[in-house]
């Protein structure tokens, strides 16, 4: 996974991100490669998960720009060429947010169904491999409250993987979990990033962050302070900031 | 001789039933109109455009903050002198009209209220799959929204029901109306504990099937 090429799938410049007073992102320059796996870590409001959710304009940032796959996505009109974007960014989100309304399978063939004009037919079969992949294939038909957390959260990442996206943002996939449905969770992210996925996740597992990533991104105080290959990040740190982060959470 | 209650029950309960029927028809036709309108005005709160937002807001507020009676007065005195194509319809239209639209600015509320019962997250899952805004509103937050709602709508057609006893006071033949026929003849108090009686199982017996509804809403959402 670490011969990746380096195609600049996403490059953000510049990126400043406020709510009201707060200013959150304090201008962020950043590159993730095509295949690259990124892991970003940080104390708790410290801007990571607002980094992540402006890579898909969830949030929408007041300053700089976000270039993905050669197209500045924030200059882009909302409506549908932001949704056609959105289509290629898979994003997993701390509290699932799977549609409790819809069966598994549905949950999972809804979208590319709704806007890839996919016939059932197809979107169910691509909805199965995918289900039997992440073993929750028996629950097909179950709806999502008879669930885990943690066959939520596989849902949640394979019904974004239904869409064939080029990356695949994970805004702390296991915060919300028990400690017991964790590896399950991380084990699925890990599949996908051996597989090749560019993978950018904001996570507080450390030794998962370490394992798994090419590169590790420290942000605070809405800026990457200290960035690098995990072995460098995690055994050498040189900002003090970063020193007494790892500090307090290892 | 007084009669009693009863008596005046045996006596008249054809004007009791007739007035309650007509009670229920004002009721169904209010929330059934005030629903579609009440639709339509709830796009106009969550638009994301702040003129349409404020038309709505403003709609919203003056008829939910003004008393209804008022509105019945303005509607049957002021309606017909207003927009002259109403000169053509009787009175008892005007009130109706006034009907639907108090009903509309509630049910406009009570979508407002079911929409935003929706947790954010929905949203945001839909739309960061590339789901259009529309697609992500009638296929995962409106079906959702809905479980909040329907309840609510039902609740709102027995406020209604007590509500339109208020048209009476313009010859419409509801529930309340059948007082006025029965003073006519003397009778004063019976009709109003008749009258009373009657608002009461119907609301309580319809209060029990929204309760039912609920129940089985609650089922389906754990199913």
């Amino acid at each position: 996974m670490k011969e990746h090429d380096k195609e600049v799938l996403i490059k953000v410049e510049d990126l400043h991100k406020s709510f009201g007073e707060l200013e959150v992102l304090k201008g962020i320059d950043e590159e993730i490669a095509r295949g690259e796996v990124v892991s970003i870590i940080g104390p708790s409001g410290g801007g990571k998960s607002t980094f992540l959710r402006c890579l898909n304009l969830l949030e929408v940032p007041e300053q700089g720009s976000v270039i993905f796959e050669g197209e500045d996505i924030t200059r882009l009109s909302k409506g549908k060429d932001l949704d056609l974007i959105r289509q290629r960014i898979g994003m997993v989100f701390q509290q699932f947010n799977v549609f409790p309304h819809l069966t598994v399978l549905d949950n999972i063939t809804l979208t590319p169904m709704l806007e890839k004009k996919l016939s059932r037919k197809e979107a169910e079969e691509k909805a199965y491999a995918l289900l039997e992949q992440v073993g929750l294939i028996d629950k097909a038909d179950e709806y999502p409250s008879r669930l885990s957390g943690g066959q939520k959260q596989r849902l949640a990442i394979v019904r974004a993987m239904a869409m064939d996206p080029d990356v695949m943002l994970f805004d702390e996939p296991t915060s919300a979990l028990d400690p017991e449905m964790v590896k399950g969770v991380l084990n699925v992210i890990r599949d996908l990033a051996l597989s090749g996925m560019t993978c950018v996740i904001v996570t507080h597992e450390m030794g998962f962050a370490k394992s798994i990533s090419d590169r590790v991104l420290f942000i605070d105080d809405g800026v990457v302070i200290e960035e690098g290959a995990p072995e460098e990040v995690f055994e050498n740190p040189k900002s003090e900031r970063l020193q007494a982060f790892l500090n307090e959470v290892l | 001789m007084t009669l009693s209650i009863f008596d005046v029950f045996i006596k008249y309960y054809p004007l009791f039933l007739k007035g309650l029927v007509g009670t229920l028809k004002y009721a169904a036709i209010a929330v059934f109109f005030g629903s579609i309108l009440g639709s339509l005005i709830s796009l106009l709160n969550i638009a994301k455009n702040t003129v349409l937002n404020t038309i709505g807001n403003v709609y919203v507020t003056v008829l939910r903050g003004t008393p209804l009676l008022v509105q019945m007065y303005i509607a049957y005195y002021f309606l017909p002198m207003a927009i002259p194509a109403l000169n053509a319809l009787n009175k008892e239209t005007c009130v109706i009209i006034s009907l639907i639209l108090n009903s509309s600015a509630y049910v406009a509320e009570i979508i407002r209220g079911g929409i935003s019962s929706v947790d954010i997250g929905q949203m945001e899952a839909a739309r960061s799959l590339g789901m259009s805004y529309r697609h992500a509103m009638v296929k995962v937050i409106l079906p959702q929204a809905i479980r909040a709602i329907l309840p609510s709508l039902a609740n709102e057609y027995i406020a209604m029901i007590k509500e339109t006893s208020l048209a009476g006071t313009f010859m419409l033949y509801e529930l309340m109306y059948t007082r006025t026929l029965l003073a006519n003849k003397y009778l004063i108090w019976q009709p109003l504990f008749i009258i009373a009686f009657i608002y009461l199982v119907v609301t309580v017996f319809l209060s029990m099937l929204v309760k039912l509804l609920e129940k089985r809403l609650a089922v389906s959402e754990r199913a």
